[in-house]
């Protein structure tokens, strides 16, 4: 199985779209590094490096990585469809259920690869602004970017943390579910898109408030609110596990 | 016990019938060719054959084992469903090979130059895949199919795309794996290749198995009397005869010619012909197709 897993992840890191994800996640953050008008388009002015940090975190997080995620996940099963591989694979005495089992596990490291990559190329970006210690905030805590006073690297850095690995939480049941779109349509373009369209009709569902604390929607934003991490948390895994295990009955039955 | 049996196989797609009842069993050491038009069935039935597609209705198995319900019933099983083979363009064939080898549990690294050597794969073997002709995919997909020593081989036509000389490197890998003990499946359009070496041919039309020929030791007799119907009809009474059927202006039967004779002349038949029938299974098989 270690194997399977092993080659699974590399299989993925070499997936055009994921190469291209890193690259973007590791960029972004030298775009707003520069941007000349972030005063003018969010009252910003940059005081430290920190910030460029989680500029790219709130920047990418609002569409840039849930997106790159969702096609990297219907990616992992729709390439090997398309270029045939799959079945090769599967004239293998090797279980459907442990394959797909890889393939999550590749799935689910990603968003904290790409995240780990926007949080590198935000330290490198950021480095000309310092970082130090700095009057203001990271935008993920108290006072937002105005912060509360003097914040220390460290509390900046614990902040970033949290909420980065937060964010890869938040992404986790996103890639569970391309992946179970994947098992459905074994087409990378039509999962992608089948994932982006119950994202969007799961945000239409806040009309019904009875549900609302449950919707996977509701819980996209929490690493901006750490104080939901209670119900967020469980919820995102537990939408993580059930979309996994929905895939994989699926898959068990899938003719190829 | 056979090597690969299926037992009542039906496939619907929706209401549309695919394939409808299908049972046939390979031996090991025989060669099976499935012959058929386009959209006679063959694909899905070898795609159901290896577990890749589910049965509306019956069961596959192999070497005993129901090849839906066990993947490790796979351990048994080399095969090749698409042509050309599928392959990870980004890997050399050695690196393919031993990718599939470590799936199967060949920790053998030598074994992998066996089977390149033996596919005439080893000046390539180190070039990424997506450098191959259509035909070096192809025997490196039988490359990996035979890696595991396995006791079943299914192919979905193995010598398409393939140049005359690799044709041939095929035909005579897959007659000294039957040699070895292999129970072979394969499909194929070609079938004057394949009858050189095949055991049966089952004609798949309609999503049925029309006949099942057995090919070695087949004694067959042309007949060329007249009437012609009336001696085809008196041919199937007989109880020396096995079987008969017209083949163009002949009767093509199975059975005992001397005893066929005596009865044609008894009911004054006229005889023109009587000889031993070379079997051509291409005129057989577009007779039998021709009105499905």
């Amino acid at each position: 199985m270690f194997r399977l897993v092993r080659f699974e992840v590399y299989k993925l890191f070499r997936l055009r779209s994921v190469r291209l994800g890193l690259l973007f996640a590791l960029l972004l953050p030298f775009l707003w590094a520069l941007a000349p008008g972030l005063k003018e388009a969010y009252g910003l002015v940059l005081a430290s490096g920190w910030q460029v940090v989680s500029l790219s975190l709130l920047a990418g997080m609002e569409f840039l990585f849930p997106f790159l995620v969702v096609v990297a996940a219907s990616e992992t099963l729709g390439s090997e469809v398309a270029q045939g591989t799959l079945k090769s694979l599967l004239l293998r005495p090797l279980s459907r259920t442990h394959l797909l089992l890889a393939k999550l596990f590749a799935v689910l490291l990603y968003p904290f690869v790409l995240l780990g990559a926007s949080f590198l190329g935000g330290v490198l970006a950021g480095m000309p602004y310092g970082l130090g210690a700095f009057y203001g905030g990271t935008g993920l805590g108290e006072g937002g970017f105005a912060g509360a006073g003097l914040l220390s690297p460290q509390g900046a850095l614990a902040e970033l943390l949290r909420a980065h690995l937060l964010a890869g939480a938040v992404l986790l049941p996103l890639a569970s579910l391309a992946l179970l779109y994947g098992t459905v349509f074994l087409s990378t373009t039509a999962s992608a898109l089948a994932a982006v369209a119950t994202l969007l009709l799961m945000r239409l569902l806040v009309a019904f408030p009875a549900l609302t604390p449950f919707l996977l929607t509701t819980y996209l934003d929490l690493y901006l609110r750490p104080e939901a991490v209670g119900l967020g948390l469980p919820l995102l895994l537990l939408y993580t596990l059930g979309f996994a295990l929905l895939a994989a009955l699926v898959f068990e039955q899938k003719d190829l | 016990m056979e090597a690969l049996r299926l037992e009542g196989v039906s496939k619907r797609y929706g209401r549309r019938p695919v394939l409808e009842g299908v049972s046939l069993s390979v031996r090991p050491g025989e060669v099976y060719a499935l012959a058929g038009p386009n959209g006679s069935g063959k694909t899905t039935l070898i795609r159901l054959a290896t577990g890749l597609a589910f049965p509306t209705k019956g069961r596959a198995f192999l070497l005993g084992e129901d090849v839906h319900k066990s993947p490790a019933a796979r351990r048994h099983l080399g095969a090749v469903v698409e042509a050309p083979a599928a392959f990870y363009p980004y890997l050399t064939g050695r690196e393919n090979l031993r990718m599939h080898a470590r799936l199967s549990g060949v920790e053998d690294e030598a074994r992998i130059g066996e089977v390149l050597a033996r596919l005439k794969l080893l000046a390539v073997a180190d070039q990424k895949v997506e450098g191959y002709s259509l035909g070096q995919r192809q025997r490196l997909g039988l490359a990996a199919a035979i890696l595991h020593r396995p006791k079943v081989l299914v192919l979905d036509e193995p010598t398409s795309g393939l140049d005359p000389e690799g044709v041939e490197l095929v035909h005579r890998l897959l007659q000294e794996l039957a040699r070895e003990g292999v129970a072979i499946l394969l499909s194929t359009h070609h079938l004057q290749e394949v009858a050189r070496y095949a055991h049966r041919v089952g004609i798949l039309g309609g999503g049925r198995l029309l006949d099942e020929v057995v090919l070695s030791g087949k004694e067959a007799y042309r007949l060329e009397a007249e009437p012609l119907e009336g001696a085809l009809a008196l041919l199937k009474t007989l109880p020396q005869v096995a079987s008969a059927r017209l083949q163009g202006r002949s009767v093509v039967f199975e059975g005992e010619p001397e005893a066929a004779l005596r009865a044609l002349l008894a009911e004054g038949y006229r005889v023109r012909a009587l000889a031993p029938h070379r079997f051509d299974l291409l005129d057989y098989y577009q007779e039998r197709v021709r009105h499905v």
